[in-house]
């Protein structure tokens, strides 16, 4: 359920080659777009907004040259949540003291990593955008996402909630805001014009975490589907 | 005809998992290879009837673990076990080679970083345990290409006995087709050969259809060679299973 709820707000991403969405490049400097997420759980509860992630679609941009890392450390990812423009790396160096095998079956990126020991470090390309869900096959309660995106417009919201989106062509647009858990992405419509600043507010809802399956489709040694 | 579409309606409903280190034919070497400390155990059941033009009847078993030492390099440590009948010969079971083999894809173990052409080289070293002095070498040069729902592949194989005086050689050129009727499940054919170059062996060959399913960390191929040179049937079906 969430995974459609995910896929139906990413409905111009999932399974979309890079190269897909219409509309220009961004050439700096666009407009800007600013605003708030606010979070709150599945009971109503307000909640932090941190670990979200505010992004645009409408547009293409080239990646840039960072590679991003998703680190092993603790039997977690960390951090659980990126985001990176299509054709990006990802690389995933492993922390710990023991062996841990980084996979997704997410349809945007199916991959197996192996396992590997802590000092070692494998990376992955994304050429397609979407949402990337990566696990371990040896420790179920290490999670994390990956969003794929088909521009560099992504930032992360301050402990706030505060976002500033930098370098926005202009245009009419849909701005996201995804957090781990989040039950479906908050959207707006925004129209960007140059050197303007467009204001908006999310709202999202914090479910719980969605139970997953090892690498091959079954519950994991200790019989549990996680969390 | 019913119990046909039952299986196929049950292999599409079913949930399946792609994954790495199995074959999607009978007689020839996939190009897939385990990830890095993958773990799979295989076996390979396979037959041989009226090898030669006599009754010679053949079923051999093929039992081993295979280690993926890296994403690209896996090891397999395999006993093999052989039955034979023969008008000449008295009918006999015996354990009869073990040893190693490498298998080195020369592309990613990733499909999304591979390109669809691949190519995967195998050697392997054998110990002949009823003749002593007996020493088998095996290799294969595998391609293989896939475009959508087509995977096909050619494998170029060879055995050499290596015994004092007395060598036997032979080359084991095949080809096959694939193709995905639904996740998990493939239909196809094959054509599979054991050609010798001396007068101590004998050569045959066989076509036919094959299969292959993929079922989490479960996989079985097979295929029912049909003989079409010094053969009557020679089915072959393997089946492997990773930890």
């Amino acid at each position: 359920m969430r995974a459609i709820l995910v896929l139906t707000g990413f409905a111009a991403l999932a399974g979309s080659a890079a190269g897909a969405f219409a509309g220009p490049a961004a050439t700096a400097p666009g407009g800007r777009v600013v605003g708030t997420v606010k979070v709150t759980e599945y009971d109503g509860t307000q909640a932090e907004a941190v670990d979200v992630i505010v992004y645009v679609v409408g547009f293409n941009e080239p990646p840039g040259d960072d590679v991003t890392t998703v680190a092993q450390k603790g039997r977690k990812f960390v951090p659980d949540l990126v985001a990176i423009t299509a054709n990006e790396r990802v690389s995933f160096p492993n922390f710990d003291p023991f062996l841990h095998n980084v996979f997704s079956q997410s349809s945007a990126r199916k991959f197996d990593l192996g396992s590997y020991p802590r000092g070692d470090a494998k990376d992955k390309q994304f050429p397609l955008t979407g949402v990337v869900d990566v696990y371990c096959n040896i420790h179920p309660e290490m999670a994390a996402t990956i969003l794929v995106l088909p521009n560099r417009r992504h930032v992360r919201t301050d402990a706030t909630g505060r976002f500033v989106l930098e370098g926005v062509p202009p245009g009419d647009w849909t701005v996201f805001a995804y957090a781990r858990r989040a039950t479906k992405p908050a959207s707006a419509k925004v129209s960007v014009s140059p050197s303007t600043e467009t204001t908006v507010t999310l709202a999202l809802v914090r479910g719980a975490e969605p139970a997953h399956l090892n690498k091959y489709g079954e519950k994991y040694h200790d019989g549990k589907v996680y969390p | 005809m019913r119990i046909v579409l039952a299986f196929l309606v049950v292999v599409c409903v079913l949930p399946r998992t792609a994954r790495a280190g199995r074959s999607f034919y009978g007689w020839l070497y996939g190009t897939e290879v385990l990830p890095e400390r993958g773990v799979e155990l295989q076996t390979w059941i396979l037959e041989a009837n009226d090898k030669y033009g006599s009754n010679a009847k053949e079923t051999s078993i093929w039992w081993g673990p295979l280690i993926g030492v890296t994403d690209q390099l896996e090891l397999a440590l395999p006993i093999e076990l052989e039955w034979v009948s023969s008008d000449a010969d008295k009918t006999f079971f015996t354990f009869r080679r073990f040893g190693i083999e490498a298998r080195y894809r020369l592309a990613s173990q990733d499909p999304a970083d591979a390109s669809a052409f691949v190519p995967l080289v195998r050697v392997a070293a054998k110990r002949d345990v009823t003749v002593r002095d007996d020493v088998r070498l095996e290799g294969d040069l595998v391609a293989s290409y896939e475009l959508g729902p087509v995977h096909a592949l050619v494998d170029l194989g060879f055995a050499s006995d290596l015994r004092p005086h007395t060598r036997h050689s032979e080359v084991r050129p095949g080809g096959g087709l694939s193709f995905r009727v639904a996740d998990g499940f493939r239909l196809g054919a094959e054509v599979y050969s054991e050609v010798s170059f001396d007068s101590r062996g004998a050569s045959w060959a066989a076509v036919g259809p094959n299969m292959a399913w993929t079922h989490g960390r479960f996989w079985l191929s097979g295929a029912m060679g049909i003989g079409v040179y010094h053969v009557k049937l020679a089915p072959r079906v393997m089946w492997g299973i990773a930890f």
